[in-house]
C-alpha cells in the first residue's frame, strides 16, 4: 500500500511540485496550505506521514506539530523548513517531530525520510495491536 | 526552558515503544532494531556533518552564516535523535542526556546568534554631528565625511544620516531578518545564476518593505532640518554607509547603491532601495569570499544635499598598485564623479607629487565622449560631449592641485594613502564626497614579452597586476553573467560595479572602459585577480578563444602561454580568521572534540558530555549495549544468539536483529550458509582470506614488557562487562552489522551499513589495546592507522586507541572495505610486540600491504 504523505506549506509552488515529484515516485500525496487547513483534513483522513513547514501565517509548524502528535499520536511528522535555527528544531523535535530537514533538500533524502517515518509507525501500530506479553514491567525494572 | 520542554517529551511521548509484542518478542524486537537502526543513522549523519564543518574549518573555501546555521541545526537534531532512539531502547535510563544535550545547545546557540553591542542612538543624526567615534553606529563612510567636514573644516554636502537603529527598527518591524536568512538558506548560492537570483529575491523583500511611521518621520525631520540649514529644499543624494564598510582589509568598493538628485517626496523609497543593495549581487558575493557575517553588516544610508558637479573624480593620495610611487593619482571627469566611478567613462589623469607645495608631474587627457549630469526632474542622464570640449581637461592643473592637497589633508589626518571622491561644485570649490584607506598592491615583476608571439591587443591601462589565461566571456548584461564560465576571462565593455559578482570565478578581466580608479578595478586589486582596462580592440575578441592576459605587460596573447603565468595573485582565501570562520570555530569547540573515550571509565556518562560529540559516542555505546542486553535478558528462543559453527563451534556469537539469517533456526548454532548479512560475510572473507601464521616471535624484551603490563593491569578495561568480555558478538540484519570482539589483550569493533542507500552507508573501525607497553602499543595502533588510511579511511587515533571511518559509498566499495578490515583485525594481532624491531615492522608491514593489495583487487577476497 502506498505511503499517504501530506505536505504543508503555505508556498503553494513549492508544495505543487513536491507533490508532482512524490506522486511520481508512489506516494500518495494530500496537501494543505496552512496548519489549521491540515488540521482539518487530518480529522477526515489520517495520513502516515505529515510534512510540514516551520514558518506559516497562522499556526506555525512547532505548534502544528504538538496539535497532530497530540490528536494523531502515531502519524509520524518531518519538519521541513528553510529556517535553519537551532531553537526551532529543538522545539520541534521536542514536540515529537520525526525529523528536521532544512530546504533546499534532496528528493531521495525526503522520501527516505518518509520511508522511515512510515516505517517507525507500522512498527508501533504492530506493536500495539500485538498481545501485550507483560515485559515492560521487567524492561523499566532495569532502567 | 528548553530543558523544561525536553523533558516533558519524555512524558508526553504518545507511545511507549515497547507497549507490547506478538509472543515470540518479534515486533518488539523489530521496534528495537528500528530504533537503533534509526539512532546509528543519526550517528552516521551527525558524524558526517561534523566532517563537513571541520573541512570547512580549515578555511580554504568560503562560506557564510547560512551554512554555519545549517550545519549547527542538522547535527543538533541528528543528536536530539539519538537522544531520543536511546530513550526508546532505554526508557528512562538517561534521562541526564536531555540536560546534558540542551545545555550544550544553548551555548552553540548563544555562539552563532550573537549579535555585536549597540548604542543606543537615534534614527537620524546631523552629518555635522558625527566623527570617526560614531563609526559603528553610521558606518565608516558617513564617519569619517562627519570628521572630515567638524574636525577639519573641508567641503562636505551637508545632510543627515540614517543609522543603524533605523536599519534595525526597520528589519525588525517587518521581522525581515528570519526571511532573509530562510531565502538564503534555500537556495545553492554557488552558481552566478542562483547569485543573481537570490539577489534579486532578497532586494524585492526589503524594497517592498514597510517603512515604520517612527522612521518615516524621523527622515521627514532630519531632511526638514537640512532644507532650513540650506534655505531651501534640495535634491539630495543617498549614500550606503554600511557598518563594516571600507575598513583596510576590505574597501566594499561600489558594492551598494548610491541614488543620486532624488526628491523630498521619494526619500524613503531611495532610502530602501539603498538599504536593499545590501543584497547585491557583488556585495553578497564579497561578503561570502571574506567570511563577512551578513548579520553584523547595518545599512546606514548618508543623505546629503546633491553636489551639482562641474567636474569630479577620484583622488587616490598614492599608487594602487605600485606601493613604492607615493605620488598623487587623480581620476577626473566631466559632470558628476559617478562617471569614473562607475567605469563607464574614460577619465583624465593628473599626476602630481606628494611632497608639498604640491605640483604637477604629469596629465594624460582622455578623449571624452560623454558625462553624467543631474536631470531636471530626478535622478541622473547622460549627455554627449562633443567638439573642443572632448579633448579639453575636465579640470584646471590648479584645480588638480587644490584636489590633491585636500587629499593630503585627508591622509595626514586619517594616516596612511586614501582614496577619495570629489566634485567642483558650481562655485567652483573642490567638495568631498567620500574618504577611505586606499588598497595598495604590490606590482609584481613583469614579465618579458614572449619571443615569437604576436599580441592580439596591446595597450589599455594595468589596473590589477598579474597574468593569467582563460577563454574569453564576453559580459554585458546579467543574463550574460548567469552563464560565466569558472575560470573565464571576464570581457567586458564598461567595467561596471556589479561584475564584481563574477571576480572570484574569473581568471582576468579585460575592459574597453574605465580606469584604475573605478570599483571594479578595486575590488580586482583586493582579490589579485589581473585586469586589464581601456584597452581599444576589445569588440574583436572571438568568444571562447583562449586568451593569455598580461595585465602587468598590457597585452594580450592567443592560446595559453605558460612563461607569463606566475605566481597565482589570487588570494588563497580570506576566510581564515574572518568573523564567520572565528564562529565556526567557536561553534565546533562545542561540537566535535571528544572527550568520552573509554566505555569503561567511570568518566563515561551523561553528565561528562561536553561535546555534541560526546553525546552521540554515549549514545551510541550504550544503544549497542542496551540491543545486546535485550537479546539477553529477554529469552525469545527465535531471537537468541546463535553460535557460529564452522567446522567446529566458534568463540563467535551472532544475534539476528531482522532479516540477518537466510532461514529461522532453531538451534544454537549457524552456519556461515545461513548468515544473509553481506557485511559480515565481507568481514568473514577478509578475517579468512590469508591464513594467520600465529603471533609474531617476540625479543626478550617484548616478553618482559607482556608480563608487566598483564601483571600491573590485569582487568584491562574492555567494551563489555563480562559475561561478554571473552567473547566475539556480532549483531545482524542483512545490511547491518555489529561486531564486538575481544582477542586476548586486543579490541575491536566494527559496524557497518551496506545497503541500497549510498549516502546512509559507512564503515566503522575502531580497535585498541595490545600487551606491550604504551609506546609499543601506539606504535601498532600507528602502523594500521597509516594503512587504513592509504585505503581511504578517515582516522584518528589517540595512544594506543583509534577509529576509523568511511561512509557514503555503495554497497560494493563497502563490504570490498570490510574484507580489509576482517584481514587487519586477524593479522594485526600482538604486532605491538615487535613494534620496538624496525627492520621486523618492515617486514610485517609490506607483507600486509600486499596482502591488502590482493584483496582489494578481488583476488583474495571470494577464497577464505
Amino acid at each position: 500500500m502506498a505511503i499517504k504523505v501530506l505536505l504543508v506549506d503555505d508556498e503553494t509552488s513549492f508544495v505543487e511540485t513536491l507533490k508532482r515529484r512524490l506522486t511520481l515516485r508512489k506516494l500518495e500525496v494530500l496537501t494543505a496550505a496552512s496548519a489549521a487547513e491540515a488540521l482539518a483534513l487530518l480529522a477526515e483522513q489520517e495520513p502516515d506521514v505529515v510534512v510540514l513547514d516551520v514558518r506559516m501565517p497562522g499556526m506555525s509548524g512547532i505548534e502544528a506539530t504538538r496539535e497532530i502528535r497530540r490528536t494523531h499520536p502515531t502519524v509520524e511528522v518531518i519538519l521541513l523548513t528553510g529556517h535553519a535555527s537551532l531553537e526551532a528544531s529543538m522545539e520541534g523535535m521536542t514536540m515529537g517531530a520525526f525529523d528536521y530537514l532544512l530546504k533546499p533538500v534532496s528528493i531521495d533524502e525526503l522520501i527516505f525520510k518518509i520511508e522511515d517515518a512510515h516505517r517507525r509507525r507500522s512498527l508501533r501500530l504492530a506493536g500495539t495491536d500485538g498481545e501485550r506479553d507483560g515485559l515492560d514491567g521487567h524492561d523499566r525494572g532495569t532502567g | 526552558m528548553l530543558l523544561e520542554r525536553l523533558r516533558g517529551w519524555l512524558r508526553t511521548r504518545a507511545l511507549p515503544a515497547d507497549q507490547g509484542a506478538g509472543d515470540d518478542g518479534t515486533s518488539l524486537f523489530r521496534e528495537r532494531y528500528h530504533a537503533l537502526r534509526l539512532l546509528l543513522a543519526a550517528n552516521n549523519k551527525a558524524l558526517d556533518t561534523m566532517a563537513e564543518m571541520e573541512l570547512a574549518a580549515r578555511a580554504e573555501q568560503p562560506f557564510g552564516m547560512a551554512f554555519v546555521h545549517s550545519r549547527c541545526t542538522a547535527v543538533g537534531v541528528s543528536v536530539y535523535a539519538m537522544v531520543r532512539h536511546l530513550d526508546e531502547l532505554a526508557p528512562g535510563k538517561y534521562p541526564e542526556l536531555f540536560a546534558a544535550l540542551s545545555s550544550i545547545q544553548v551555548r552553540i546557540r548563544e555562539v552563532i546568534t550573537a549579535q555585536k553591542p549597540r548604542r543606543e542612538v537615534p534614527l537620524v543624526v546631523p552629518l555635522a554631528a558625527v566623527d570617526r567615534g560614531w563609526t559603528p553606529d553610521v558606518g565608516s563612510k558617513m564617519a569619517t565625511l562627519g570628521e572630515a567636514a567638524g574636525l577639519l573644516g573641508l567641503n562636505v554636502p551637508p545632510g543627515f544620516v540614517i543609522t543603524g537603529a533605523a536599519y534595525e527598527l526597520l528589519l525588525a518591524h517587518n521581522d525581515l531578518q528570519p526571511e532573509i536568512d530562510r531565502l538564503i538558506q534555500t537556495s545553492d548560492s554557488d552558481e552566478p545564476a542562483e547569485i543573481f537570483a537570490l539577489s534579486s529575491r532578497l532586494q524585492q523583500l526589503v524594497v517592498h518593505t514597510e517603512v515604520p511611521a517612527a522612521l518615516a518621520d524621523a527622515i521627514a525631520e532630519g531632511y526638514g532640518a537640512l532644507a532650513a540649514t540650506i534655505g531651501s529644499r534640495p535634491a539630495v543624494a543617498l549614500r550606503s554607509s554600511a557598518v563594516g564598510e571600507d575598513s583596510p582589509e576590505a574597501s566594499f568598493a561600489g558594492q551598494y547603491a548610491t541614488e543620486l538628485n532624488i526628491r523630498p517626496e521619494h526619500l524613503v523609497e531611495a532610502y530602501r532601495q539603498v538599504v536593499a543593495s545590501k543584497y547585491s549581487p557583488q556585495a553578497m558575493q564579497y561578503r561570502l569570499q571574506r567570511g563577512l557575517r551578513d548579520d553584523w553588516l547595518a545599512m546606514c544610508v548618508g543623505c546629503m544635499a546633491m553636489v551639482d558637479a562641474r567636474a569630479g573624480g577620484v583622488a587616490y593620495t598614492a599608487n594602487p598598485g605600485d606601493p613604492t610611487d607615493r605620488r598623487v593619482v587623480i581620476s577626473a571627469a566631466l559632470g558628476l564623479p559617478k562617471a569614473v566611478v562607475d567605469g563607464r567613462f574614460v577619465a583624465d589623469e593628473f599626476i602630481l607629487t606628494h611632497e608639498r607645495p604640491v605640483h604637477l608631474v604629469e596629465r594624460h587627457i582622455a578623449s571624452k565622449h560623454g558625462r553624467l549630469t543631474l536631470d531636471p526632474a530626478e535622478g541622473v542622464v547622460r549627455q554627449e560631449i562633443s567638439g573642443a570640449q572632448q579633448t579639453a581637461p575636465s579640470v584646471s592643473d590648479a584645480e588638480a592641485v587644490r584636489v590633491a592637497e585636500i587629499a593630503l589633508t585627508l591622509e595626514d589626518h586619517f594616516g596612511g594613502p586614501q582614496d577619495i571622491e570629489w566634485a567642483i561644485n558650481p562655485e567652483g570649490e573642490v567638495v568631498v564626497l567620500q574618504s577611505r584607506p586606499l588598497q595598495q598592491v604590490a606590482a609584481g615583476a613583469t614579465q618579458a614579452a614572449p619571443a615569437g608571439v604576436a599580441p592580439l591587443l596591446a595597450g589599455g591601462l594595468c589596473v590589477s597586476p598579474g597574468a593569467a589565461a582563460g577563454h574569453v566571456n564576453r559580459v554585458e548584461r546579467d543574463s550574460d553573467a548567469l552563464r560565466f564560465g569558472d575560470g573565464a576571462v571576464l570581457v567586458v565593455q564598461h567595467p561596471l560595479p556589479r561584475w564584481a559578482a563574477l571576480l572570484p570565478r574569473a581568471a582576468a578581466v579585460v575592459a574597453a572602459g574605465g580606469g584604475i580608479a573605478g570599483h571594479l578595478a578595486t575590488v580586482a586589486r583586493e582579490s589579485g585577480v589581473p585586469a586589464l582596462f581601456g584597452l581599444a580592440g576589445v569588440e574583436a575578441l572571438e568568444e571562447g578563444l583562449e586568451i593569455t592576459v598580461d595585465a602587468s605587460g598590457r597585452a594580450l596573447y592567443p592560446g595559453r602561454i605558460e612563461a607569463l603565468l606566475g605566481a597565482d595573485r589570487r588570494h588563497a582565501s580570506a576566510m581564515a580568521g574572518s568573523p564567520v570562520h572565528a564562529t565556526l570555530l567557536d561553534a565546533l569547540a562545542l561540537i566535535a572534540p571528544l572527550n568520552l573515550l573509554d566505555p569503561g571509565d567511570v568518566a563515561f556518562r551523561p553528565a561528562s558530555c561536553r561535546t555534541l560529540h560526546d553525546i552521540t559516542r554515549f549514545c551510541h555505546e550504550k544503544a549497542v549495549r542496551e540491543m545486546f542486553d535485550f537479546g539477553r535478558q529477554h529469552r525469545f528462543p527465535k531471537h537468541e544468539s546463535k553460535q557460529l559453527f564452522h567446522n567446529v563451534p566458534m568463540q563467535w556469537w551472532v544475534l539476528d536483529l531482522e532479516d540477518g539469517f537466510n532461514r529461522p533456526l532453531t538451534g544454537k548454532y549457524v552456519r556461515l550458509a545461513d548468515i544473509a548479512c553481506q557485511p559480515m560475510l565481507a568481514l568473514w572473507r577478509g578475517m579468512v582470506a590469508v591464513p594467520w601464521e600465529g603471533p609474531p616471535a617476540m625479543s626478550g624484551r617484548g616478553f618482559a614488557s607482556v608480563l608487566f603490563e598483564a601483571t600491573a593491569n590485569p582487568a584491562l578495561a574492555t567494551p563489555f562487562r563480562k559475561p561478554y568480555a571473552q567473547q566475539n558478538y556480532f549483531m545482524i540484519s542483512s545490511t547491518f552489522m555489529n561486531l564486538q570482539s575481544r582477542f586476548g589483550f586486543h579490541f575491536a569493533a566494527v559496524e557497518a551499513v551496506a545497503g541500497g542507500r549510498d549516502h546512509e552507508n559507512y564503515l566503522g573501525f575502531s580497535f585498541k589495546g595490545g600487551a606491550a607497553d604504551l609506546e609499543r602499543r601506539a606504535g601498532r595502533v600507528a602502523m594500521i592507522c597509516e594503512i587504513l588510511e592509504e585505503r581511504g579511511f578517515a582516522v584518528e587515533a589517540r595512544e594506543d586507541h583509534a577509529t576509523a571511518r568511511l561512509a557514503g559509498l555503495p554497497a560494493a566499495v563497502m563490504e570490498r572495505q570490510l574484507e580489509l578490515v576482517g584481514y587487519l583485525i586477524m593479522h594485526t594481532r600482538q604486532l605491538d610486540m615487535i613494534m620496538n624491531d624496525p627492520a621486523v615492522v618492515a617486514h610485517y608491514r609490506a607483507k600486509i600491504v600486499a596482502d591488502l593489495a590482493r584483496i582489494a583487487s578481488g583476488e583474495l577476497g571470494a577464497g577464505g
